[in-house]
C-alpha cells in the first residue's frame, strides 16, 4: 500500500491558549466534504456534528526495547485501529495534543506499529504558537522547544498583539530552530484549511520551490567570484563598506560550476577555521590563507596578490563585492579584470537557541550500506537529540529517489519518483539539540561513493 | 486478496450457511445450545441469526453509536451483552432480541466484556477502570483508575478477575476489591490468557513478545521471536497448550513436563498473512484461525503442540473473529465485510 492510499493524519500541537481549539473548529465547520475523525485529548470543547470526535487518554510508554526515546502513544495505536475497521472510512485524521505534549511519540507511533504504519501516513504536525507569549515560553519550557521543531507548518498566530518588528524577528528565531518549516501568520487562528491539512509534508520538492536557499549550508563568507587571470600581479581594490575589516581567502584551480565552487567553499571553510593573518592596504597578500583585510583607513585601498600560472582564482570573502564596490585589476594596464561568475553563499547567524537545524545537499549516489550504517550509529547515539530527519537520497543502483524520514531513533524510506533525467542528488535536513553539524556532514560525506 | 489452497486431510468440515451484518464484524457469540448466533459490527449493529438455518431472527441497526466494541455472553443464563464506543453495556435476550438492561458508562469505550464461568459476574473495562455487575446490572464492584487503559480481561475464579494494561497484570478479588496478586512487566500489555486452572498468565506485548507467569511459583518467562506484536492467544481447555498468533505462523508452546522453557514450540504455517483470530475448541486439542488474508483454517494438534490442518477455508476479506459452538460440531467466522459464515465440523 503506498502513502496516497493511506488516510493521512495531521498532529496538532500548541501551548495552552494558542489557539488549537479555534483552529480545530474552523476546520471542522468549513465545507471541505471531508469525513475527519479527530482524536483529542483535552475534554470538551469541539463540539461538531459532522466529524466524529473521539477523547483519548495521553498513555505514552516507552518500547521495551531499550532505547528511552522511542515511546508511543498507546492510546493512538487502540483508537486508530479500530477506526480503520469501518467501511466508511476517514478520510482524514486530527490528532491534537495536550499543551505541554512532547510531539516526538505521537509521531513514532505512526513509524513503531505494523497496522497503523500500514493503515495511515503522518501528513504533518502543525504547532500553533501564540506570539505574545511564545519568547517566554521558549526559554521555560523544553516542550515548547520540542512543538517548535518537530513542526512542518508554524501558526503563529495573536499577531494582533504583536508589533511587526517583533514578530520578524520572533519569525526569524523561529526559523533558525526549524529550517523546515513554513511560517503562517494569524491572528485568530483564521488560515485557510489547505496550509495545515494535506500538506504531503515531506514533499520536499514544494520546500524547495518556496524557499530555495533553505538547503543551503551557512557559510563564515557571502560571497565568491571567479577569475580567468594570466600569469602577473594583481591590485584588489576596495572602497568604503560596512565593516573595518573583511575576512579574504585566494584559491588557485577554482572551477566556475556548482560543484567546484560547493567544493572550494568547503576547501574555505577549513582555512576560515585558523586564525586570519591581518594585512594593511599595500599588503601582497597569500595565496590559500586566511587574511583579514584592515579597511579602517577611509577612501579607496589596494591590496595585491601574484598569479604564477594562468588559470581560474576564486575569491572567497565575508562580503559581497558590491558593498565594497571590490575590483581586481591588472596592475600594469590599470583595467578591470570582470569576474566570469560569482556566487553568494547563505551568511552564518549567531546561534542562541539550542534547538537548531541545518541541511545537508550533496550531488552523486549514496552507498546504501554505509549510509545505514552510519545512519544506524548516528541514531543509536544522538538519536535522542535529533527531533526529526527528512531528505531525499540517491541510493546507489536504485533508479527511483528515496524519500527518507525520521523521529529520534526511528527512520523509514521510500521509493518516491525515478531520477529520470535529473541530477541525482541528496537533500537531508536535521532538526535537532546541540547537533554536531560537522561531524554529521563528515559522516554524510563519507558514504558517498567517490565519481 | 492472496489465494489459499489447503488439501484438507479428513476433511473435518462442511459449509454450513452464511449470512452478512452491515459493516465489519467485530464479535460473535453462539447459544449454549447453538440455537442462535449473535453478531456484532463496527456500524453499532447486533444481530442475531437462527442457529440451524442463518436466517435473521432480529437486527438492532446502530445500537451502539460510533460503532460496537465487545460481546460477551452469559454461559448459565445465554443474555448477551455489548459493548461500545457510545460507553453502553446493552444486554439483550438472544431469542427474541429484546434489549433487557442498558448500562451506562459515560465517556470512554466499552472495549472488553466478559461473564465468569459461573454467569454471575460481568466485567468490564471502560477506559482505566473496570465495572463489575452482576446479572441484574447492579454494579458490584468499580476498580480504582488504572495506571493506563484496560487492555484486556479474564476471570481466574468465579470472583477473582484479571486485568491487563501497560507494565502489569493485576488480580482483584471482586466482593472485596483487594488486589490478590500483581505481576509487573515494564511492556505494553495488548492481549491476555489465563489457563484453565488460573495458574498460566500469558500476554502479548506490542514489542513483538509474549510475557507468561506461573501465579504459584511466581516464575516468569518471555518468548521473542515475533514478527509482530502477539494480539491473538487461545488455551486449549485443559491448559496445556498455548497458542499465539503474531505473524502469519502460529505459535504452539505445550506445557506439558518443564515446558515451555527450553523446549521447541509447535508451528503452523498455512495463512499468508499475520493470524487475526485463535480460537481452541470447546474439547480437545483442535484449533481454529483466521487470517488478514480470509483464510480460516481448523488444526489437529499433538501434546507438543505441533500439528495438521484439518480443514480450510477463504473468506472474502480479514478474518474478524471466530466462534465454536458450545458444543464442539459447528463453528462460525465473521469478517472485516461484515460476512459471517459457518461450518458443521464431525468430531
Amino acid at each position: 500500500m503506498n502513502n496516497q492510499q493511506k488516510v493521512p493524519v495531521t498532529i496538532l500541537t500548541g501551548f495552552l491558549g494558542s489557539g488549537k481549539t479555534t483552529l480545530l473548529n474552523r476546520i471542522l465547520s468549513e465545507e471541505h466534504g471531508k469525513r475527519i475523525a479527530v482524536i483529542e485529548n483535552e475534554y470538551g470543547e469541539v463540539g461538531i456534528d459532522q466529524a466524529l470526535v473521539i477523547n483519548a487518554d495521553e498513555e505514552i510508554f516507552e518500547m521495551s526495547n531499550g532505547c528511552i526515546c522511542c515511546t508511543v502513544r498507546g492510546d493512538l495505536i487502540r483508537v486508530l485501529g479500530n477506526l480503520m475497521k469501518r467501511r466508511d472510512k476517514f478520510d482524514y485524521v486530527l490528532v491534537e495534543t495536550t499543551g505541554l505534549a512532547d510531539p516526538g511519540p505521537v509521531a513514532q507511533t505512526f513509524f513503531m506499529d505494523d497496522e497503523i504504519r500500514a493503515e495511515f501516513s503522518l501528513d504533518g504536525i502543525v504547532t500553533l504558537v501564540d506570539a505574545a507569549h511564545i519568547e517566554q515560553q521558549l526559554g521555560r519550557s523544553d516542550e515548547s522547544t520540542e512543538q517548535i521543531a518537530f513542526a512542518d507548518v508554524l501558526v503563529l498566530n495573536k499577531t494582533d498583539l504583536v508589533s511587526d518588528d517583533s514578530l520578524d524577528a520572533l519569525e526569524g528565531r523561529l526559523r533558525e530552530m526549524n529550517k523546515m518549516t513554513r511560517v503562517v501568520r494569524s491572528e485568530n487562528a483564521n488560515v485557510p484549511v489547505d496550509t495545515v491539512l494535506n500538506l504531503n509534508a515531506f514533499d520536499l520538492d514544494e520546500v524547495l520551490e518556496r524557499r530555495p536557499s533553505f538547503l543551503e549550508p551557512e557559510y563564515p563568507f557571502e560571497w565568491t567570484g571567479v577569475y580567468a587571470l594570466e600569469p602577473g600581479r594583481y591590485e584588489l581594490s576596495l572602497d568604503d563598506g560596512p565593516d573595518p575589516t573583511m575576512s579574504l581567502a585566494i584559491m588557485t584551480n577554482q572551477g566556475s560550476d556548482d560543484t567546484a565552487l560547493r567544493d572550494g567553499a568547503e576547501w574555505c571553510v577549513r582555512q576560515y577555521a585558523e586564525d586570519a593573518e591581518n594585512f594593511a592596504a599595500g599588503s601582497t597578500l597569500p595565496i590559500g590563507k586566511h587574511t583579514s583585510l584592515q579597511l579602517q583607513d577611509a577612501g579607496r585601498k589596494s591590496f595585491f596578490f601574484e598569479v604564477d600560472t594562468a588559470g581560474k582564482i576564486g575569491l572567497y570573502a565575508q562580503h559581497t563585492a558590491e558593498e565594497f564596490n571590490m575590483k581586481v585589476l591588472n596592475t600594469e594596464s590599470n583595467q578591470e579584470i570582470p569576474f566570469e561568475c560569482e556566487r553568494t553563499w547563505v551568511a552564518q547567524h549567531e546561534h542562541d537557541d539550542e534547538v537548531g537545524s541545518f541541511a545537508i545537499e550533496r550531488d552523486g549516489d549514496v552507498d546504501p550500506q554505509r549510509f545505514n550504517d552510519w545512519l544506524s550509529r548516528l541514531l543509536r547515539e544522538n538519536g535522542i537529540d535529533i527531533f526529526r530527519m527528512k531528505g531525499f537520497l540517491s541510493l546507489s543502483g536504485q533508479m527511483e529517489r528515496y524519500v527518507f524520514q525520521g523521529v529520534h531513533m526511528l527512520f523509514d524510506a521510500q521509493p518516491d519518483k525515478p531520477w529520470g533525467e535529473s541530477t541525482r542528488r541528496n537533500q537531508l535536513v536535521f532538526i535537532g539539540r546541540n547537533l554536531d553539524e560537522e561531524g554529521i556532514r563528515t559522516g554524510f560525506e563519507s558514504c558517498l561513493l567517490s565519481q | 486478496m492472496s489465494t489459499f489452497t489447503m488439501k484438507q486431510r479428513k476433511g473435518v468440515t462442511a459449509s454450513g450457511w452464511s449470512g452478512t451484518v452491515d459493516d465489519y464484524a467485530i464479535a460473535g457469540a453462539w447459544t449454549s445450545n447453538g440455537g442462535v448466533l449473535v453478531v456484532a459490527d463496527v456500524a453499532g449493529g447486533v444481530f442475531g441469526f437462527e442457529g440451524k438455518s442463518g436466517k435473521i431472527r432480529w437486527a438492532h441497526r446502530g445500537a451502539h453509536g460510533g460503532g460496537a466494541l465487545s460481546m460477551a455472553i452469559n454461559p448459565i443464563t445465554d443474555q448477551v451483552s455489548t459493548g461500545g464506543q457510545d460507553g453502553r453495556i446493552l444486554t439483550w435476550n438472544p431469542e427474541t432480541g429484546a434489549l433487557s438492561q442498558t448500562i451506562d458508562l459515560g465517556k470512554g469505550w466499552v472495549e472488553n466484556l466478559t461473564w465468569s464461568a459461573d454467569g454471575k459476574c460481568l466485567a468490564a473495562s471502560n477506559s482505566r477502570r473496570v465495572h463489575v455487575y452482576d446479572v441484574e446490572g447492579k454494579e458490584v464492584w468499580c476498580s480504582d483508575d488504572h495506571p493506563s487503559t484496560v487492555s484486556a480481561l479474564a476471570w481466574s475464579q468465579s470472583q477473582e478477575l484479571a486485568t491487563a494494561c501497560y507494565g502489569q497484570v493485576a488480580f482483584f478479588d471482586v466482593f472485596s476489591g483487594d488486589v490478590t496478586q500483581k505481576l509487573e512487566w515494564k511492556g505494553s500489555l495488548v492481549s491476555m490468557v489465563l489457563s484453565y486452572d488460573g495458574d498460566i498468565v500469558a500476554c502479548g506485548s506490542q514489542d513483538n513478545t509474549v510475557h507468561f507467569w506461573r501465579r504459584s511459583t511466581g516464575d516468569d518467562s518471555m518468548m521473542a521471536g515475533y514478527p509482530s506484536k502477539p494480539s491473538y492467544l487461545a488455551f486449549d481447555a485443559k491448559g496445556s497448550l498455548l497458542a499465539t498468533g503474531g505473524g502469519q505462523a502460529i505459535t504452539v508452546w505445550s506445557f506439558q513436563g518443564d515446558g515451555p522453557e527450553g523446549t521447541r514450540p509447535g508451528v503452523l504455517e498455512a495463512h499468508l498473512e499475520p493470524v487475526t483470530s485463535l480460537v481452541f475448541a470447546p474439547k480437545g486439542r483442535i484449533l481454529a484461525s483466521g487470517a488478514r488474508d480470509g483464510s480460516v483454517a481448523i488444526w489437529e494438534l499433538d501434546n507438543a503442540g505441533n500439528g495438521g490442518l484439518i480443514g480450510a477455508s477463504q473468506l472474502d476479506d480479514l478474518v474478524a473473529g471466530i466462534s465454536w459452538r458450545p458444543d464442539g460440531r459447528g463453528l462460525a467466522a465473521f469478517d472485516a465485510r461484515g460476512g459471517v459464515t459457518t461450518w458443521r465440523v464431525r468430531s
